[in-house]
């Protein structure tokens, strides 16, 4: 793997994941379509540290920690934020972001 | 395979922490298991006494200096100053909720292990010196509030502003671990010193920097998003507009203390070799909050909005101490402006909850008229709130920002600090109209509003140390400034 | 050797970006849940090849297994599924899709490849690399790491006690929430007589809207 694919090929492919999350965080109407961009994101970025971890230092841990610890807080988000739609649309009858607008000022 | 070994932990250094965070996880079992439905406000005076007994307990440790659990958490004279300050917060935000809850018929007993929960998230940030642990710091304060802004279920709004805040603040934390991951992988580490001293092994303009600028940045735009300056503040009014007013209160200095503290570290810790490159775009971004926070308040009619967008107009005066933070003068303007604010806008928005009936805002600048002459205290004690955000002397608010202002000169920032006086004196309308809606207009009919024994307290506390501070500051200039001595820059 | 392994990455891209782009453009939200699912398995296929055998598992378990399942449930509650007809994209998507765009293209991919990374050279064919496993990750938690996996386990207890407190249903029942079959009779009223019956609220948030619209 090491000397099969350069570590900026690896790299690439998170900062793409990235952007796409980012783009389905921003711009999708419906709020869980919204967390899962936000799902994506955090996925491309343990994607740049197990890639650090394997080419830098496989012998170490931190990478692979702070992977795990993005994924804990990313179940407890996602728990928190699916309640919260839940929630919502208890309330507005709806999930779509935008119709959801009562607080103007 | 070679035996478990557990390093030398020292307890002592996460004292408070410990504190906070194991009351907090009891008073959830205390308050499922004993304390009954309706008697709620028993919990509330428990986790005031664990706030407290957390602050005793911070007292020894004045003047230590030292770090554990392998470097990656620190204990020095400005973390356990700020330590104080956030559990004074903490403190006088429950104060105000005991009967705000019930009032709303929002009271639930988890609402107050919560805000402890959210206090030690705050603590954690103050005394982070690894990325990762800044990280969850930032995460465990983040998702409390998200829960907690969705507290007063019966408004409409409520859950609406918790969903805004909690789908902009994922966002901004993937941002932030993006950005921490950028930064590990450009110098093989997370701890702060570690990075500090592979960005001080090289010149500027070295192209090696870029990755670990790229991850700066990144983390940057984060912790703007966390701190409410501009331009990533547009989340703020709403969400402060729909959530519990106590929950408002405890946010708009909570996370700005915690979020800046923890900027403060990674700015001088990790990267004050490169301030050539953040401390042009930070200040831009603090001149600019300054402006719009200060012009967005004008238009606001509602009292609550209008304190939202004080409250990012204060991030920007608290700013200015935070990038001069290399200097003496930086961390106690700091310090000095967080703890200010805190009285002042934790006063102020007591004296909201006063206002505000069962079930029904009273935020609008109309339902302040003619305060003086239906509740006299709570017009005075408004009055020095506002008095003292909007910085006239001879109240703290006036210190503050004198103290904010002279650091940022100080600091080689002279414009940025003129700014800050411009904006300052925009502030003022705003909140002098306040002030002149309260005593030269006749009440309009309403029933003088009904101050509670937690409420009186809360205001009495924040008026009293509002006034105090203004006119005998020194017993506090000394405290900040031992306080900031260690912050070697 | 080489080749097979730059095949499998690559198949594995394209199959991960794929999915991702999918998820964010499809119409269907379960479909996006679905591609999101497909997604993670991508990336726990990457963590394989990469040698992160724990965390290829973690993945699997934890993502596949709970927040898509936990992403389901609330589509499923939210009844909103197929979307056929409605705007799955807000207004302002092609601004976004732009700033996306350069962002990779100008910022993020300039930067990772013209980055000289020091990369260090992989020992010799036949040698066996010295990774760090299970067993490794396990002793960091209790001691490199002690902190951070006790925050970690606060973290965890405040989001459970938060989506209780969050989705209780007591605290649902004092805003009179609809069955389904009450809803569907309301909806049925609703098309029936005027557009303009209130969606199911109690009295307090009415009051605050009239009061809203009397500001506008």
């Amino acid at each position: 793997m090491l000397n099969a694919v350069p570590l900026p090929a690896v790299l690439t492919l998170a900062a793409a994941l990235f952007c796409i999350g980012l783009f389905g965080a921003l711009s999708r109407r419906n709020l869980i379509g919204v967390l899962m961009g936000v799902e994506l994101m955090l996925n491309a970025v343990n994607i740049n540290l197990v890639a650090f971890w394997r080419y830098f230092e496989a012998r170490y841990i931190t990478g692979q920690t702070f992977a795990i610890f993005i994924i804990a807080v990313a179940a407890a988000e996602a728990a928190v934020g699916l309640a919260m739609v839940i929630a919502v649309y208890r309330h507005y009858v709806t999930v779509q972001a935008d119709e959801i607008d009562r607080l103007r000022g | 395979m070679d035996a478990l070994t557990i390093p030398p932990v020292d307890l002592g250094l996460i004292a408070p922490l410990l504190v906070v965070v194991t009351w907090a996880t009891g008073l959830l079992l205390v308050d499922t298991f004993f304390i009954p439905v309706g008697r709620k406000k028993l919990t509330g005076y428990l986790a005031i006494a664990g706030l407290v007994v957390a602050g005793l307990v911070g007292l020894p440790l004045w003047g230590v200096s030292g770090s554990t659990f392998g470097g990656m958490v620190r204990l020095d004279p400005f973390a356990l100053t700020l330590t104080w300050v956030f559990l004074l917060i903490g403190i006088l935000s429950i104060t105000m909720s005991l009967d705000y809850l019930p009032r709303q018929d929002i009271e639930q007993g988890e609402y107050y292990p919560l805000i402890m929960f959210a206090v030690s998230g705050m603590i954690l940030l103050a005394q982070g010196a690894d990325l990762i642990v800044l990280f969850l710091g930032i995460e465990t304060l983040s998702i409390t509030l998200y829960i907690l802004t969705g507290f007063a279920y019966p408004r409409l709004t409520s859950e609406e502003a918790a969903m805004k805040y909690l789908v902009l603040g994922a966002f901004a934390a993937g941002f932030f671990v993006y950005g921490i991951a950028l930064i590990f992988g450009a110098t093989g580490s997370t701890r702060l010193s570690e990075i500090g001293a592979y960005a001080a092994d090289r010149d500027l303009g070295d192209t090696n920097l870029t990755l670990l600028l790229g991850g700066a940045a990144m983390v940057l735009i984060a912790f703007s998003f966390k701190a409410a300056l501009a331009p990533f503040h547009m989340w703020i009014p709403d969400v402060y507009q729909g959530s519990p007013t106590p929950v408002a209160a405890f946010m708009s200095v909570g996370t700005k203390g915690g979020a800046l503290a923890a900027l403060v570290r990674l700015l001088f810790e990790a990267l004050p070799t490169l301030n050539a490159y953040w401390l042009p775009v930070l200040a831009g971004l603090t001149a600019l909050t300054m402006v719009v926070g200060n012009l967005g308040a004008i238009a606001q009619m509602d009292v609550k909005r209008m304190l939202a967008y004080s409250s990012i107009g204060h991030a920007g005066y608290v700013m200015l101490g935070v990038m001069v933070a290399g200097e003496q003068r930086g961390p106690e303007a700091f310090i000095f402006y967080i703890l200010v604010y805190a009285l002042s806008n934790l006063g102020a928005f007591a004296v909201l909850i006063a206002l505000e009936h069962q079930g029904e805002e009273a935020w609008q600048l109309d339902d302040f008229a003619g305060l003086y002459q239906r509740q006299p205290l709570l017009a005075v004690a408004m009055a020095i709130f506002m008095f003292s955000l909007a910085g006239v002397p001879p109240t703290a608010g006036f210190m503050a920002k004198f103290y904010a202002l002279t650091a940022a000169w100080e600091g080689g920032l002279p414009w940025l600090a003129l700014v800050g006086v411009l904006t300052s004196a925009i502030a003022a309308f705003f909140y002098l109209r306040v002030i002149i809606r309260m005593f030269m207009t006749e009440p309009e009919g309403e029933p003088a509003p009904e101050l509670n024994r937690g409420l009186t307290i809360d205001i009495v506390v924040a008026a009293a140390g509002t006034i105090i501070i203004g006119l005998i500051p020194a017993p506090i200039f000394a405290l900040v400034e031992r306080s900031a001595v260690a912050l070697g820059g | 050797m080489e080749v097979v392994v730059q095949i499998t990455f690559g198949v594995i891209a394209v199959f991960i970006l794929v999915a991702a782009a999918m998820v964010v453009s499809v119409r269907n939200v379960i479909h996006a849940a679905l591609w999101l699912i497909a997604c993670f398995f991508g990336v726990g296929a990457l963590y394989m090849l990469l040698e992160a055998e724990f965390l290829a598992v973690v993945q699997v378990l934890i993502y596949v297994g709970a927040v898509s399942v936990l992403i389901l449930f609330a589509i499923m509650l939210t009844r909103q599924i197929t979307g056929e007809g409605v705007r799955q994209l807000t207004n302002r998507w092609p601004v976004v899709l732009a700033i996306a765009t350069l962002l990779f293209a100008t910022v993020l991919a300039p930067t990772l490849i013209n980055q000289q990374w020091n990369v260090p050279p992989a020992p010799p064919l036949g040698t066996p690399e010295p990774i760090a496993g299970p067993a490794e990750l396990g002793r960091g938690f209790v001691n490199e790491f002690l902190i951070q996996f006790q925050v970690v386990g606060v973290l965890l207890t405040v989001a459970l006690i938060g989506a209780i407190v969050i989705a209780y249903e007591e605290r649902a029942r004092r805003r009179k929430v609809l069955t389904l079959a009450e809803e569907l009779e309301l909806k049925r009223l609703r098309e029936q007589t005027s557009p303009t019956v209130p969606a199911p609220v109690e009295a307090e948030p009415v009051v605050q809207e009239s009061r809203s619209a009397s500001e506008r």
